[in-house]
Protein backbone atom coordinates (compact mmCIF):
# COMPACT_ATOMS: atom_id res chain seq x y z
CA UNK A 1 0.00 0.00 0.00
CA UNK A 2 1.27 3.29 -0.94
CA UNK A 3 2.46 6.04 1.46
CA UNK A 4 4.56 8.47 2.40
CA UNK A 5 6.83 6.32 5.28
CA UNK A 6 3.19 5.64 6.97
CA UNK A 7 3.88 9.24 8.18
CA UNK A 8 0.09 10.63 9.61
CA UNK A 9 -1.76 12.47 6.72
CA UNK A 10 -4.06 14.30 9.26
CA UNK A 11 -3.78 16.06 12.48
CA UNK A 12 -5.42 14.95 15.57
CA UNK A 13 -7.74 16.41 17.80
CA UNK A 14 -6.10 18.54 21.03
CA UNK A 15 -9.03 17.57 23.05
CA UNK A 16 -8.80 15.54 26.34
CA UNK A 17 -10.35 15.21 29.46
CA UNK A 18 -12.37 18.36 29.95
CA UNK A 19 -13.71 18.13 26.20
CA UNK A 20 -15.20 14.57 27.30
CA UNK A 21 -16.47 15.71 30.35
CA UNK A 22 -18.07 18.51 27.98
CA UNK A 23 -19.63 16.25 25.73
CA UNK A 24 -20.69 13.97 28.82
CA UNK A 25 -22.59 17.14 30.37
CA UNK A 26 -23.92 18.52 27.43
CA UNK A 27 -26.02 14.67 26.91
CA UNK A 28 -27.28 14.83 30.41
CA UNK A 29 -28.37 18.34 30.15
CA UNK A 30 -30.42 17.58 26.80
CA UNK A 31 -31.93 14.77 28.18
CA UNK A 32 -32.91 17.11 31.39
CA UNK A 33 -34.64 18.92 29.16
CA UNK A 34 -36.93 15.91 28.07
CA UNK A 35 -37.45 14.46 31.01
CA UNK A 36 -38.48 18.25 32.94
CA UNK A 37 -40.59 18.24 29.93
CA UNK A 38 -42.56 14.80 30.53
CA UNK A 39 -42.87 15.68 33.84
CA UNK A 40 -44.62 19.18 33.50
CA UNK A 41 -47.72 20.86 34.53
CA UNK A 42 -48.45 16.77 36.18
CA UNK A 43 -51.02 16.89 39.57
CA UNK A 44 -49.22 13.91 41.39
CA UNK A 45 -46.72 15.10 44.10
CA UNK A 46 -44.16 12.86 42.83
CA UNK A 47 -44.10 14.13 39.61
CA UNK A 48 -43.75 17.69 40.54
CA UNK A 49 -40.68 16.63 42.69
CA UNK A 50 -39.30 15.25 39.82
CA UNK A 51 -39.86 18.54 37.72
CA UNK A 52 -38.25 20.29 40.05
CA UNK A 53 -35.69 17.84 40.22
CA UNK A 54 -34.32 18.20 36.85
CA UNK A 55 -34.76 21.88 36.37
CA UNK A 56 -32.31 22.64 39.14
CA UNK A 57 -29.95 19.91 37.85
CA UNK A 58 -30.37 21.73 34.21
CA UNK A 59 -29.56 24.86 35.40
CA UNK A 60 -26.40 23.57 37.52
CA UNK A 61 -24.98 21.74 34.98
CA UNK A 62 -25.78 24.70 32.50
CA UNK A 63 -24.01 26.71 34.83
CA UNK A 64 -20.70 24.26 35.60
CA UNK A 65 -20.27 23.50 31.53
CA UNK A 66 -19.22 27.04 29.85
CA UNK A 67 -16.00 27.38 32.36
CA UNK A 68 -15.11 23.18 31.16
CA UNK A 69 -15.49 24.01 28.00
CA UNK A 70 -13.36 27.36 28.45
CA UNK A 71 -10.48 25.57 30.01
CA UNK A 72 -9.86 23.61 26.69
CA UNK A 73 -9.22 26.51 24.35
CA UNK A 74 -5.68 27.43 24.21
CA UNK A 75 -6.29 31.38 24.93
CA UNK A 76 -9.48 30.66 27.47
CA UNK A 77 -9.61 34.55 27.58
CA UNK A 78 -10.74 35.18 23.76
CA UNK A 79 -13.66 32.72 25.02
CA UNK A 80 -16.07 35.81 24.34
CA UNK A 81 -14.76 36.12 20.31
CA UNK A 82 -17.14 33.41 19.78
CA UNK A 83 -20.05 34.85 21.24
CA UNK A 84 -18.73 37.79 17.96
CA UNK A 85 -20.41 35.59 15.16
CA UNK A 86 -23.11 32.83 14.51
CA UNK A 87 -21.82 30.82 11.62
CA UNK A 88 -24.74 28.33 10.38
CA UNK A 89 -21.79 26.19 9.35
CA UNK A 90 -19.77 25.45 12.30
CA UNK A 91 -21.41 23.27 14.77
CA UNK A 92 -19.16 24.59 17.18
CA UNK A 93 -20.62 27.54 16.45
CA UNK A 94 -24.33 26.77 16.12
CA UNK A 95 -23.73 25.08 19.77
CA UNK A 96 -21.80 27.73 21.85
CA UNK A 97 -25.08 29.34 20.65
CA UNK A 98 -27.04 26.37 21.91
CA UNK A 99 -24.85 26.71 25.03
CA UNK A 100 -26.19 30.48 25.70
CA UNK A 101 -29.60 29.85 24.74
CA UNK A 102 -30.32 26.18 26.81
CA UNK A 103 -28.86 28.16 29.94
CA UNK A 104 -31.62 30.80 29.46
CA UNK A 105 -34.42 28.53 29.56
CA UNK A 106 -33.12 25.82 31.96
CA UNK A 107 -32.59 29.70 34.34
CA UNK A 108 -36.12 30.74 33.38
CA UNK A 109 -37.58 27.49 34.71
CA UNK A 110 -35.12 27.12 37.64
CA UNK A 111 -36.54 30.58 38.24
CA UNK A 112 -40.35 29.36 38.22
CA UNK A 113 -39.85 26.27 40.40
CA UNK A 114 -37.33 28.90 42.68
CA UNK A 115 -40.53 31.37 42.68
CA UNK A 116 -43.13 28.52 43.30
CA UNK A 117 -41.14 26.60 45.98
CA UNK A 118 -41.63 30.18 47.85
CA UNK A 119 -37.70 31.16 47.60
CA UNK A 120 -37.88 34.01 45.67
CA UNK A 121 -40.85 36.11 45.39
CA UNK A 122 -43.90 34.61 43.30
CA UNK A 123 -43.96 37.29 40.81
CA UNK A 124 -40.70 36.58 39.49
CA UNK A 125 -42.48 33.58 38.57
CA UNK A 126 -44.16 35.68 35.58
CA UNK A 127 -40.52 36.65 34.67
CA UNK A 128 -40.46 33.26 33.44
CA UNK A 129 -43.21 32.49 30.79
CA UNK A 130 -43.90 28.15 30.85
CA UNK A 131 -43.41 27.94 27.18
CA UNK A 132 -39.49 27.92 28.21
CA UNK A 133 -40.26 24.62 29.10
CA UNK A 134 -40.99 23.02 25.70
CA UNK A 135 -37.95 25.30 24.60
CA UNK A 136 -35.82 23.73 26.66
CA UNK A 137 -36.44 20.39 25.60
CA UNK A 138 -35.83 21.51 22.15
CA UNK A 139 -32.78 22.95 22.60
CA UNK A 140 -31.55 20.21 24.53
CA UNK A 141 -32.50 17.74 22.01
CA UNK A 142 -29.55 20.09 19.81
CA UNK A 143 -27.28 19.79 22.77
CA UNK A 144 -26.97 16.04 22.67
CA UNK A 145 -27.10 15.71 19.00
CA UNK A 146 -25.05 18.98 18.13
CA UNK A 147 -21.56 17.22 19.51
CA UNK A 148 -21.98 14.14 17.67
CA UNK A 149 -22.73 16.61 14.25
CA UNK A 150 -19.75 18.74 15.61
CA UNK A 151 -17.21 15.51 15.17
CA UNK A 152 -18.63 13.84 12.32
CA UNK A 153 -18.06 17.01 10.43
CA UNK A 154 -14.28 16.83 10.50
CA UNK A 155 -11.65 15.57 8.62
CA UNK A 156 -11.21 12.29 11.14
CA UNK A 157 -12.06 9.32 9.25
CA UNK A 158 -13.70 7.37 12.04
CA UNK A 159 -15.50 10.32 12.61
CA UNK A 160 -16.27 10.94 9.36
CA UNK A 161 -17.65 7.55 9.14
CA UNK A 162 -20.34 8.13 11.46
CA UNK A 163 -22.25 11.13 10.40
CA UNK A 164 -25.72 9.49 11.09
CA UNK A 165 -24.60 7.02 13.60
CA UNK A 166 -22.50 9.13 15.89
CA UNK A 167 -25.17 12.26 16.14
CA UNK A 168 -28.28 9.37 16.59
CA UNK A 169 -26.27 7.44 19.23
CA UNK A 170 -25.25 10.32 21.22
CA UNK A 171 -28.62 11.39 21.91
CA UNK A 172 -29.33 8.69 22.85
CA UNK A 173 -26.44 8.17 25.79
CA UNK A 174 -27.77 11.70 26.54
CA UNK A 175 -31.27 10.55 27.23
CA UNK A 176 -29.91 7.31 29.07
CA UNK A 177 -27.63 9.30 31.11
CA UNK A 178 -29.96 11.63 31.94
CA UNK A 179 -32.63 9.34 33.11
CA UNK A 180 -30.01 7.92 35.33
CA UNK A 181 -29.05 10.84 37.18
CA UNK A 182 -32.93 11.95 37.15
CA UNK A 183 -32.98 8.20 38.94
CA UNK A 184 -30.40 8.42 41.05
CA UNK A 185 -31.51 11.87 42.32
CA UNK A 186 -35.09 10.54 42.88
CA UNK A 187 -33.93 7.39 44.70
CA UNK A 188 -31.98 9.72 47.35
CA UNK A 189 -34.76 12.15 47.68
CA UNK A 190 -37.08 8.96 48.46
CA UNK A 191 -39.16 9.55 45.55
CA UNK A 192 -39.93 6.16 44.71
CA UNK A 193 -43.27 6.94 42.26
CA UNK A 194 -41.39 8.31 39.30
CA UNK A 195 -38.26 5.92 39.23
CA UNK A 196 -40.06 2.88 37.65
CA UNK A 197 -41.34 5.53 34.63
CA UNK A 198 -37.95 6.66 34.55
CA UNK A 199 -35.75 3.25 34.39
CA UNK A 200 -38.04 2.72 31.34
CA UNK A 201 -37.28 6.00 29.46
CA UNK A 202 -33.61 4.77 30.28
CA UNK A 203 -33.90 1.19 28.77
CA UNK A 204 -35.38 2.44 25.68
CA UNK A 205 -32.62 4.76 25.15
CA UNK A 206 -30.53 2.30 26.12
CA UNK A 207 -31.67 -0.04 23.61
CA UNK A 208 -31.61 2.71 20.66
CA UNK A 209 -27.93 3.37 21.72
CA UNK A 210 -26.88 -0.14 21.54
CA UNK A 211 -28.82 -1.02 18.31
CA UNK A 212 -27.05 1.95 16.46
CA UNK A 213 -23.19 1.33 17.89
CA UNK A 214 -23.73 -2.19 17.12
CA UNK A 215 -24.65 -1.13 13.15
CA UNK A 216 -21.79 1.68 13.16
CA UNK A 217 -19.42 -1.62 13.62
CA UNK A 218 -21.26 -3.56 11.35
CA UNK A 219 -20.10 -0.51 9.05
CA UNK A 220 -16.36 -1.74 9.17
CA UNK A 221 -13.59 -1.03 7.79
CA UNK A 222 -10.24 0.71 8.44
CA UNK A 223 -12.10 3.65 9.68
CA UNK A 224 -14.24 2.66 12.37
CA UNK A 225 -11.53 0.18 13.52
CA UNK A 226 -10.17 2.45 16.32
CA UNK A 227 -13.48 2.53 18.30
CA UNK A 228 -13.82 -1.05 18.48
CA UNK A 229 -10.36 -2.54 18.31
CA UNK A 230 -7.51 -2.78 20.60
CA UNK A 231 -7.11 -0.87 23.99
CA UNK A 232 -10.07 1.46 22.89
CA UNK A 233 -12.26 -1.20 21.62
CA UNK A 234 -12.19 -3.03 24.73
CA UNK A 235 -12.54 -0.07 27.55
CA UNK A 236 -15.63 0.42 25.19
CA UNK A 237 -17.09 -3.44 25.33
CA UNK A 238 -16.50 -3.07 28.93
CA UNK A 239 -17.57 -0.06 29.93
CA UNK A 240 -20.00 1.33 27.63
CA UNK A 241 -21.75 -1.85 25.63
CA UNK A 242 -21.72 -4.25 29.37
CA UNK A 243 -20.98 -2.19 32.07
CA UNK A 244 -23.10 1.29 31.07
CA UNK A 245 -25.94 -0.51 28.80
CA UNK A 246 -26.26 -4.54 28.98
CA UNK A 247 -25.95 -4.53 33.22
CA UNK A 248 -28.70 -1.60 33.75
CA UNK A 249 -30.53 -2.60 31.20
CA UNK A 250 -30.62 -6.00 32.84
CA UNK A 251 -30.74 -4.60 36.29
CA UNK A 252 -33.72 -1.97 35.51
CA UNK A 253 -35.67 -5.06 33.32
CA UNK A 254 -35.58 -7.36 36.91
CA UNK A 255 -36.86 -3.84 38.88
CA UNK A 256 -39.71 -3.83 36.35
CA UNK A 257 -40.55 -7.07 36.79
CA UNK A 258 -40.12 -8.45 40.47
CA UNK A 259 -41.11 -6.63 43.61
CA UNK A 260 -37.67 -6.09 45.86
CA UNK A 261 -37.19 -5.48 49.05
CA UNK A 262 -37.21 -1.45 49.53
CA UNK A 263 -33.43 -1.06 50.50
CA UNK A 264 -32.17 -3.85 48.06
CA UNK A 265 -34.05 -2.20 45.34
CA UNK A 266 -32.90 1.46 45.90
CA UNK A 267 -29.18 -0.05 45.90
CA UNK A 268 -30.45 -1.89 42.38
CA UNK A 269 -31.11 1.59 40.97
CA UNK A 270 -28.65 3.15 42.36
CA UNK A 271 -26.31 0.34 40.37
CA UNK A 272 -28.00 0.50 37.32
CA UNK A 273 -27.87 4.17 37.20
CA UNK A 274 -24.31 4.58 38.46
CA UNK A 275 -23.38 2.08 35.66
CA UNK A 276 -25.45 4.04 32.25
CA UNK A 277 -23.39 7.25 34.09
CA UNK A 278 -19.55 5.91 33.94
CA UNK A 279 -20.65 3.92 30.47
CA UNK A 280 -22.04 7.50 29.38
CA UNK A 281 -18.66 9.13 29.74
CA UNK A 282 -16.82 6.78 28.53
CA UNK A 283 -18.38 6.28 25.26
CA UNK A 284 -17.50 9.99 24.75
CA UNK A 285 -13.78 9.38 25.48
CA UNK A 286 -13.51 6.61 23.42
CA UNK A 287 -14.67 8.30 20.54
CA UNK A 288 -12.67 11.02 21.18
CA UNK A 289 -9.21 8.96 21.63
CA UNK A 290 -10.06 6.52 18.98
CA UNK A 291 -10.24 9.85 17.01
CA UNK A 292 -6.49 10.65 17.91
CA UNK A 293 -5.38 6.81 16.18
CA UNK A 294 -8.01 7.30 13.64
CA UNK A 295 -5.84 10.39 12.54
CA UNK A 296 -2.37 8.90 12.70
CA UNK A 297 -3.50 6.01 9.81
CA UNK A 298 -3.22 7.80 6.22
CA UNK A 299 -4.15 4.75 4.47
CA UNK A 300 -7.66 5.68 6.33
CA UNK A 301 -7.51 9.69 5.28
CA UNK A 302 -6.62 9.24 1.22
CA UNK A 303 -10.17 8.49 0.71
CA UNK A 304 -12.47 10.45 3.13
CA UNK A 305 -15.88 9.29 3.59
CA UNK A 306 -18.27 11.02 1.81
CA UNK B 1 -7.94 38.73 -8.47
CA UNK B 2 -6.98 35.60 -6.54
CA UNK B 3 -3.26 34.80 -6.28
CA UNK B 4 -1.81 31.27 -5.73
CA UNK B 5 1.03 28.80 -5.58
CA UNK B 6 2.00 26.40 -8.92
CA UNK B 7 4.40 23.87 -7.17
CA UNK B 8 6.16 21.73 -9.78
CA UNK B 9 7.83 18.51 -8.29
CA UNK B 10 9.66 18.16 -11.72
CA UNK B 11 12.04 21.31 -10.61
CA UNK B 12 12.50 20.77 -7.20
CA UNK B 13 16.04 19.38 -5.99
CA UNK B 14 15.18 19.46 -2.18
CA UNK B 15 17.23 22.37 -0.69
CA UNK B 16 14.42 23.28 1.51
CA UNK B 17 15.32 26.89 0.87
CA UNK B 18 11.39 27.68 0.86
CA UNK B 19 11.36 26.34 4.46
CA UNK B 20 14.01 28.49 5.85
CA UNK B 21 12.63 31.44 3.85
CA UNK B 22 8.91 31.08 5.45
CA UNK B 23 10.78 30.13 9.49
CA UNK B 24 13.01 33.54 8.40
CA UNK B 25 10.21 35.29 7.20
CA UNK B 26 7.47 34.32 9.58
CA UNK B 27 9.86 34.71 12.52
CA UNK B 28 8.65 31.10 13.22
CA UNK B 29 10.06 29.07 15.95
CA UNK B 30 11.88 25.68 15.50
CA UNK B 31 9.74 22.26 15.71
CA UNK B 32 12.66 20.72 17.20
CA UNK B 33 14.67 17.70 15.61
CA UNK B 34 14.38 14.73 14.61
CA UNK B 35 16.64 12.35 12.87
CA UNK B 36 13.69 10.70 10.89
CA UNK B 37 15.96 8.21 8.41
CA UNK B 38 12.73 8.73 5.60
CA UNK B 39 15.50 10.12 2.73
CA UNK B 40 16.67 13.50 3.24
CA UNK B 41 13.31 14.52 5.20
CA UNK B 42 13.10 15.82 8.71
CA UNK B 43 11.18 18.00 8.31
CA UNK B 44 7.98 15.48 8.38
CA UNK B 45 5.37 17.28 8.53
CA UNK B 46 3.58 21.04 8.21
CA UNK B 47 2.43 21.98 11.62
CA UNK B 48 1.03 25.50 13.20
CA UNK B 49 5.12 27.11 13.01
CA UNK B 50 6.02 25.24 10.14
CA UNK B 51 4.35 26.51 6.84
CA UNK B 52 6.48 24.72 3.55
CA UNK B 53 7.68 21.35 3.82
CA UNK B 54 9.38 19.85 1.62
CA UNK B 55 8.54 16.47 0.56
CA UNK B 56 11.24 13.53 -0.39
CA UNK B 57 9.58 10.47 -2.42
CA UNK B 58 12.74 8.03 -2.79
CA UNK B 59 12.51 5.03 -4.55
CA UNK B 60 15.00 2.04 -5.34
CA UNK B 61 15.09 0.02 -8.12
CA UNK B 62 17.39 -2.89 -9.25
CA UNK B 63 18.08 -3.58 -13.42
CA UNK B 64 20.88 -4.58 -15.55
CA UNK B 65 22.90 -1.86 -14.44
CA UNK B 66 22.69 -2.24 -10.34
CA UNK B 67 21.09 0.12 -8.05
CA UNK B 68 19.02 2.72 -8.88
CA UNK B 69 17.52 5.77 -6.36
CA UNK B 70 14.72 8.05 -8.06
CA UNK B 71 13.82 10.66 -5.81
CA UNK B 72 10.92 13.22 -6.20
CA UNK B 73 10.51 16.35 -4.15
CA UNK B 74 7.71 18.21 -3.70
CA UNK B 75 7.13 21.85 -1.29
CA UNK B 76 3.73 20.86 0.32
CA UNK B 77 1.96 23.97 1.74
CA UNK B 78 -1.55 24.96 2.82
CA UNK B 79 -3.92 24.68 -0.07
CA UNK B 80 -5.83 27.36 0.12
CA UNK B 81 -8.95 26.42 -0.59
CA UNK B 82 -11.81 27.25 -2.62
CA UNK B 83 -13.88 25.76 0.04
CA UNK B 84 -11.93 25.65 2.88
CA UNK B 85 -12.85 23.06 5.93
CA UNK B 86 -10.57 25.39 8.22
CA UNK B 87 -12.15 28.62 7.18
CA UNK B 88 -16.10 26.64 7.81
CA UNK B 89 -15.01 25.27 11.10
CA UNK B 90 -13.70 28.33 12.66
CA UNK B 91 -16.18 29.56 15.75
CA UNK B 92 -14.72 33.05 15.85
CA UNK B 93 -14.21 34.10 12.39
CA UNK B 94 -10.53 34.19 13.11
CA UNK B 95 -9.87 32.49 9.64
CA UNK B 96 -10.97 34.56 6.70
CA UNK B 97 -10.75 35.22 3.40
CA UNK B 98 -8.51 37.99 2.17
CA UNK B 99 -8.31 40.33 -0.79
CA UNK B 100 -6.09 37.97 -2.61
CA UNK B 101 -8.39 34.81 -2.31
CA UNK B 102 -6.05 33.04 0.49
CA UNK B 103 -7.24 31.37 3.57
CA UNK B 104 -5.80 33.75 5.97
CA UNK B 105 -5.94 32.78 10.49
CA UNK B 106 -6.08 36.40 12.25
CA UNK B 107 -3.75 35.45 15.45
CA UNK B 108 -5.88 38.32 17.28
CA UNK B 109 -9.13 36.93 17.25
CA UNK B 110 -8.15 32.91 17.14
CA UNK B 111 -8.73 31.45 20.44
CA UNK B 112 -7.56 28.21 20.32
CA UNK B 113 -10.38 26.05 20.30
CA UNK B 114 -8.94 23.44 17.71
CA UNK B 115 -11.92 22.88 15.58
CA UNK B 116 -10.04 24.14 12.30
CA UNK B 117 -7.38 21.14 12.93
CA UNK B 118 -9.44 18.78 12.97
CA UNK B 119 -11.39 20.42 9.56
CA UNK B 120 -8.93 20.64 7.19
CA UNK B 121 -8.98 17.49 4.70
CA UNK B 122 -5.35 18.38 3.75
CA UNK B 123 -3.82 17.90 7.50
CA UNK B 124 -2.28 21.05 7.02
CA UNK B 125 -3.47 23.65 10.10
CA UNK B 126 -2.20 22.84 13.81
CA UNK B 127 -2.74 24.72 17.02
CA UNK B 128 0.71 25.97 18.27
CA UNK B 129 1.75 25.28 21.43
CA UNK B 130 1.08 27.75 24.29
CA UNK B 131 4.44 29.31 25.21
CA UNK B 132 5.33 31.27 28.18
CA UNK B 133 7.24 34.70 27.30
CA UNK B 134 10.62 35.96 28.74
CA UNK B 135 13.00 33.12 29.65
CA UNK B 136 10.17 30.42 29.13
CA UNK B 137 9.88 32.05 25.32
CA UNK B 138 13.90 30.92 25.50
CA UNK B 139 13.24 27.70 26.50
CA UNK B 140 11.40 26.90 23.20
CA UNK B 141 13.67 28.49 20.70
CA UNK B 142 11.95 31.99 20.82
CA UNK B 143 15.26 33.83 21.49
CA UNK B 144 15.55 35.03 17.44
CA UNK B 145 12.57 36.74 17.59
CA UNK B 146 12.63 40.54 17.76
CA UNK B 147 11.64 41.89 21.37
CA UNK B 148 8.94 43.93 19.90
CA UNK B 149 7.21 41.44 18.15
CA UNK B 150 7.31 38.86 21.44
CA UNK B 151 5.66 41.91 23.27
CA UNK B 152 2.96 42.73 20.84
CA UNK B 153 0.34 40.15 21.52
CA UNK B 154 -1.58 41.09 18.54
CA UNK B 155 0.69 40.12 15.90
CA UNK B 156 3.25 37.84 17.20
CA UNK B 157 1.52 34.49 16.57
CA UNK B 158 4.39 32.69 17.38
CA UNK B 159 5.48 34.53 20.55
CA UNK B 160 2.36 33.18 22.50
CA UNK B 161 0.88 30.61 20.85
CA UNK B 162 -2.29 28.53 21.85
CA UNK B 163 -3.51 29.85 18.63
CA UNK B 164 -3.79 28.02 15.13
CA UNK B 165 -1.18 28.33 13.22
CA UNK B 166 -0.48 27.67 9.03
CA UNK B 167 0.88 29.79 5.91
CA UNK B 168 -0.61 33.23 5.29
CA UNK B 169 0.51 33.03 1.81
CA UNK B 170 2.43 35.75 2.99
CA UNK B 171 -0.26 38.25 3.27
CA UNK B 172 1.52 41.27 4.67
CA UNK B 173 4.74 40.50 1.79
CA UNK B 174 1.73 40.44 -1.14
CA UNK B 175 -0.08 43.81 0.31
CA UNK B 176 3.35 45.40 -0.48
CA UNK B 177 3.41 44.06 -3.67
CA UNK B 178 5.91 41.85 -2.83
CA UNK B 179 6.36 37.65 -3.56
CA UNK B 180 5.57 35.25 -1.07
CA UNK B 181 9.41 34.36 1.19
CA UNK B 182 9.16 30.92 -0.41
CA UNK B 183 8.66 31.78 -4.27
CA UNK B 184 11.03 34.08 -4.23
CA UNK B 185 13.46 31.96 -2.02
CA UNK B 186 13.44 28.88 -4.27
CA UNK B 187 16.58 28.70 -6.74
CA UNK B 188 14.69 26.27 -9.46
CA UNK B 189 10.98 28.17 -9.29
CA UNK B 190 9.90 25.07 -8.81
CA UNK B 191 7.29 27.49 -6.51
CA UNK B 192 5.86 29.95 -8.84
CA UNK B 193 3.70 32.67 -7.29
CA UNK B 194 1.18 34.62 -9.39
CA UNK B 195 -2.28 34.99 -10.40
CA UNK B 196 -4.44 31.59 -10.37
CA UNK B 197 -5.17 31.92 -14.00
CA UNK B 198 -1.72 32.65 -15.50
CA UNK B 199 -0.75 29.69 -12.99
CA UNK B 200 -2.91 27.42 -14.63
CA UNK B 201 -1.70 28.15 -18.09
CA UNK B 202 1.40 27.71 -16.76
CA UNK B 203 1.20 24.82 -15.63
CA UNK B 204 -0.60 23.49 -18.36
CA UNK B 205 1.81 23.96 -20.41
CA UNK B 206 4.46 22.40 -18.90
CA UNK B 207 2.43 19.30 -18.38
CA UNK B 208 2.52 19.26 -21.97
CA UNK B 209 6.00 20.15 -22.68
CA UNK B 210 7.04 16.90 -19.97
CA UNK B 211 4.10 14.22 -21.13
CA UNK B 212 5.69 15.01 -24.48
CA UNK B 213 9.19 14.03 -22.73
CA UNK B 214 7.70 11.17 -21.79
CA UNK B 215 7.34 12.09 -18.22
CA UNK B 216 4.75 10.66 -15.96
CA UNK B 217 2.95 14.57 -15.02
CA UNK B 218 0.02 15.48 -13.55
CA UNK B 219 -1.64 18.44 -11.82
CA UNK B 220 -3.30 17.87 -8.40
CA UNK B 221 -5.67 20.52 -7.67
CA UNK B 222 -5.37 22.93 -10.64
CA UNK B 223 -9.12 21.49 -11.30
CA UNK B 224 -11.91 21.10 -8.91
CA UNK B 225 -10.78 18.13 -6.55
CA UNK B 226 -13.67 17.05 -5.83
CA UNK B 227 -15.80 16.18 -2.26
CA UNK B 228 -17.00 19.72 -2.60
CA UNK B 229 -13.59 21.50 -2.14
CA UNK B 230 -13.49 23.01 -5.43
CA UNK B 231 -10.08 23.83 -6.85
CA UNK B 232 -7.01 24.69 -4.96
CA UNK B 233 -5.53 28.03 -4.99
CA UNK B 234 -2.23 26.11 -4.34
CA UNK B 235 -1.71 23.74 -6.42
CA UNK B 236 0.84 21.29 -7.67
CA UNK B 237 2.46 19.26 -10.26
CA UNK B 238 3.03 15.13 -9.30
CA UNK B 239 5.18 12.40 -10.99
CA UNK B 240 4.24 10.07 -8.51
CA UNK B 241 0.17 9.52 -7.08
CA UNK B 242 -1.16 11.90 -4.60
CA UNK B 243 -0.58 9.13 -1.73
CA UNK B 244 3.19 8.97 -1.85
CA UNK B 245 3.56 12.46 -1.39
CA UNK B 246 0.83 11.73 1.81
CA UNK B 247 -1.81 13.92 -0.03
CA UNK B 248 -5.11 12.60 -0.29
CA UNK B 249 -6.53 11.32 -3.55
CA UNK B 250 -9.70 11.81 -2.31
CA UNK B 251 -10.69 14.59 0.49
CA UNK B 252 -13.91 15.80 1.58
CA UNK B 253 -15.29 19.17 2.53
CA UNK B 254 -16.15 18.31 6.19
CA UNK B 255 -19.41 20.66 6.15
CA UNK B 256 -21.06 18.40 3.47
CA UNK B 257 -21.72 15.68 5.89
CA UNK B 258 -23.67 18.37 8.70
CA UNK B 259 -27.45 18.17 7.13
CA UNK B 260 -27.21 14.18 7.60
CA UNK B 261 -25.50 14.75 11.12
CA UNK B 262 -28.69 16.98 11.86
CA UNK B 263 -31.03 14.71 10.43
CA UNK B 264 -29.98 11.77 11.80
CA UNK B 265 -29.96 13.37 15.62
CA UNK B 266 -33.19 14.92 15.02
CA UNK B 267 -34.57 11.24 14.12
CA UNK B 268 -33.41 10.09 17.42
CA UNK B 269 -34.84 13.01 19.33
CA UNK B 270 -38.00 12.46 17.70
CA UNK B 271 -38.01 8.80 18.52
CA UNK B 272 -37.28 9.04 22.01
CA UNK B 273 -39.69 11.75 22.80
CA UNK B 274 -42.32 9.56 21.21
CA UNK B 275 -41.42 6.90 23.51
CA UNK B 276 -41.02 9.20 26.68
CA UNK B 277 -44.46 10.56 26.27
CA UNK B 278 -45.90 7.36 25.88
CA UNK B 279 -44.49 6.20 29.31
CA UNK B 280 -44.72 9.48 31.33
CA UNK B 281 -48.35 10.89 29.89
CA UNK B 282 -49.72 8.09 28.39
CA UNK B 283 -51.77 7.45 30.90
CA UNK B 284 -53.37 11.33 30.94
S1 LIG C 1 -5.54 23.15 3.11
FE1 LIG C 1 -6.49 23.00 5.14
S2 LIG C 1 -5.66 24.73 6.28
FE2 LIG C 1 -5.31 25.17 4.08
S3 LIG C 1 -7.15 26.32 3.41
FE3 LIG C 1 -7.56 24.15 2.95
S4 LIG C 1 -8.68 23.46 4.79
FE4 LIG C 1 -7.65 25.37 5.39
S1 LIG D 1 -8.36 27.29 16.78
FE1 LIG D 1 -8.62 29.48 16.22
S2 LIG D 1 -8.62 29.51 13.97
FE2 LIG D 1 -8.95 27.37 14.61
S3 LIG D 1 -11.20 27.12 14.65
FE3 LIG D 1 -10.59 27.70 16.75
S4 LIG D 1 -10.77 29.92 16.81
FE4 LIG D 1 -10.79 29.35 14.62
Amino acid sequence: MKSYYDRPLLKGPHWGANVVTYLFLGGIMGGLGLISLLSDDRPEPAMKKLRKATRYTAFALAAINPPILISHLGRPERFLNMLRIVKFKSPMSLGVWGLVLYSGAAGANALRELADDGIVPSALRYVAPSATVPIQALLGAFMAGYTGVLISATAIPLWAAGKRHIPAFSVCSGAASASALATLLSTLQGNHEVIPRLERLEMAASALEIVTIADFRKRGGRATAPLFEGRVGKRLRDYTILGGIVVPFVLNAVGGAVRLPKSIDALRSIAASMLTLIGGYVLRESLIEAGKLSANDPQAAFRQPS
Amino acid sequence: MATGFFTDATLCIGCKACEVACKQWNELPSDGFEFTGNSYDNTSQLSGTTWRHVDFVERESFDESGLKTSWSMVSDVCKHCTNAGCLEACPTGAIVRNEFGSVFVQPDICNGCGYCVVSCPFGVIDLIEAVGRGDDAKKYGLATLHDDRLNDRKTAVQATGGVAGKCSLCFDRQRVGMVPACAKACPTESIQFGEIEELHERAKRRVETLQERGVEARLYGADDIGGGIGALNAFFLLTESPEAYNLPVEPVLPSTRQTMGYAAAAAAALTLATIGWAIFRGDA
